[in-house]
């Protein structure tokens, strides 16, 4: 997977993603779009960049289920051509990040699995933007057993931990155990082996990664501890993060002000300061998550305005394209729902 | 031995008259020559990642042609600037 050859082509890539990016949903368009029913948004993305995807799917599905499936091929078609674009370290970067993507649909299909959907349902949710190929893909959601879908995976780089991680499901027979599996053994990919001593653009890279790790952490801590469940949150720590590590989460998951205050202090301090305080008003946990959600966008527009020649722009770009995927789904179905715009506002995340 | 000495001592021979001339061992036209080739490699390096992203930036926009090439051609000023070397030795 690793083999690219060459040197990294920050500036090609880079300047792309950036004229991608340019044209993704901005506020107004978020504003135009809850005012609108299932056909208008269909339609309306029948304008944008969409377009390829609303023409080829458009005779096949109609109303949400055509713009779910549109917003979802979309999303696999810009990432497989950021990869195409990608030389060298920069390539290494972007495919393992991409494995995010893998890392969702194990997710997706052991849930499927486990809930005993049907295995077209549980294909219509997956996204084929990460490494692991449609054919095992297919063979995983037809898995008739949760231990056929862990078999099948063997070889990949979720085999090891989820091997361990089996023995617990068949003792508790819950899902947390192989869904916390895969995430840690994303992340460890993900960070796994760099030089002990990082050039400049490894060191981005590390720094992009923390920060996502330090705001997963963190929502983690906060649902755990707001939830009062008697929960460690050691289970669900991810390693890698640079604001916490498994002793001190522990310890503030129980004391919420203390958390607070932690990240207040934390280079992530001015980016979250307006967000912290909305949590100490309101006890809206949702709306804090999206904020956070926010804030890690914004945080990622500042490392990628601060570096512009490095992977910050091409994983913010990613980060940014999830969400707009997210938000114009939200809003879809929301509307199918027929909830009202306000409402769905409230559960966009734009930065 | 005694050849090597000897060669030794030819070639210092053949050495000394330009060790000792009081001409400059590169002479004006030369050092022009040579800033005009480095400020040309220096164009080059810069215009590798200019045009890298021009391109990139075409790919995605066909307006972004123009201006594009406009900043990719925008280092060529050095090696413009540095043929005023040629004229004024």
């Amino acid at each position: 997977m690793s083999a690219a050859r060459g040197t990294a082509n920050y500036e090609y890539v880079t300047s792309r993603v950036r004229s991608r990016g340019a044209s993704l949903f901005d506020a107004d368009d978020y504003r135009k779009l809850v005012r609108m029913g299932p056909g208008e948004i269909a339609r309306f993305m029948e304008e944008t960049e969409y377009e390829a995807e609303m023409n080829a799917l458009g005779s096949r599905f109609e109303g949400v289920d055509l713009i779910e499936y549109a917003l979802n091929r979309n999303l696999a078609k810009h990432f497989d051509d950021l990869l195409n674009w990608a030389d060298g370290a920069l390539y290494d970067y972007v495919a393992r990040y991409l494995r995010k993507f893998d890392a969702w649909n194990v997710k997706t299909a052991f849930r499927g699995i486990y809930s005993d959907a049907d295995p077209s349902e549980i294909e219509d949710d997956l996204i084929t933007a990460g490494e692991l190929s449609e054919t095992l893909l297919s063979r995983l959601v037809d898995a008739g057993s949760i231990e056929e879908a862990v078999d099948l995976l063997d070889g990949t780089l979720f085999a090891d931990a989820l091997d361990e991680a089996y023995e617990l499901y068949e003792q508790e027979s819950l899902l947390v155990p192989l869904e916390n599996a895969v995430d840690r053994a994303y992340y460890a990919d993900l960070m796994a082996n760099l030089p002990s001593e990082p050039n400049r653009a490894e060191e981005l890279y590390l720094q992009f990664l923390r920060a996502e790790i330090d705001f997963r952490n963190l929502r983690n801590a906060l649902r755990i501890s707001r939830s009062g469940a008697d929960i460690d949150p050691v289970e669900f720590y991810i390693d890698g993060g640079r604001l916490f590590d498994a002793a001190t989460l522990r310890q503030l998951a129980s004391n919420p002000d203390e958390l607070v205050a932690r990240v207040r202090e934390s280079v992530y301090g001015d980016e979250l300061d307006a967000t912290l305080d909305e949590l100490a008003e309101a006890d809206d946990l949702i709306a804090f998550e999206h904020a956070l959600d926010a804030a890690l966008l914004s945080y990622s527009d500042t490392l990628s305005n601060r570096y512009p020649l490095s992977v910050c722009p091409v994983l913010a770009y990613v980060l940014a394209k999830e969400r707009e995927v997210d938000n114009v789904r939200a809003i879809a179905r929301g509307r199918e729902a027929g909830l009202d715009p306000e409402e769905i506002e409230t559960e966009l995340v734009i930065a | 031995m005694l050849a090597t000495t000897l060669a030794l001592f030819s070639s210092i021979v053949s050495f000394a008259p330009i060790l000792q001339s009081s001409a400059p061992g590169i002479t004006g036209s030369a050092g022009a020559a040579i800033a005009v080739g480095l400020a040309a490699l220096g164009a080059g390096i810069a215009e590798r990642g200019i045009g890298a992203a021009a391109v990139g930036a075409v790919a995605e926009d066909d307006d972004m042609f123009g201006r594009g090439l406009i900043f990719t051609v925008l280092p060529e000023t050095l090696v413009i600037l540095a043929l005023v070397t040629i004229f004024v030795v």
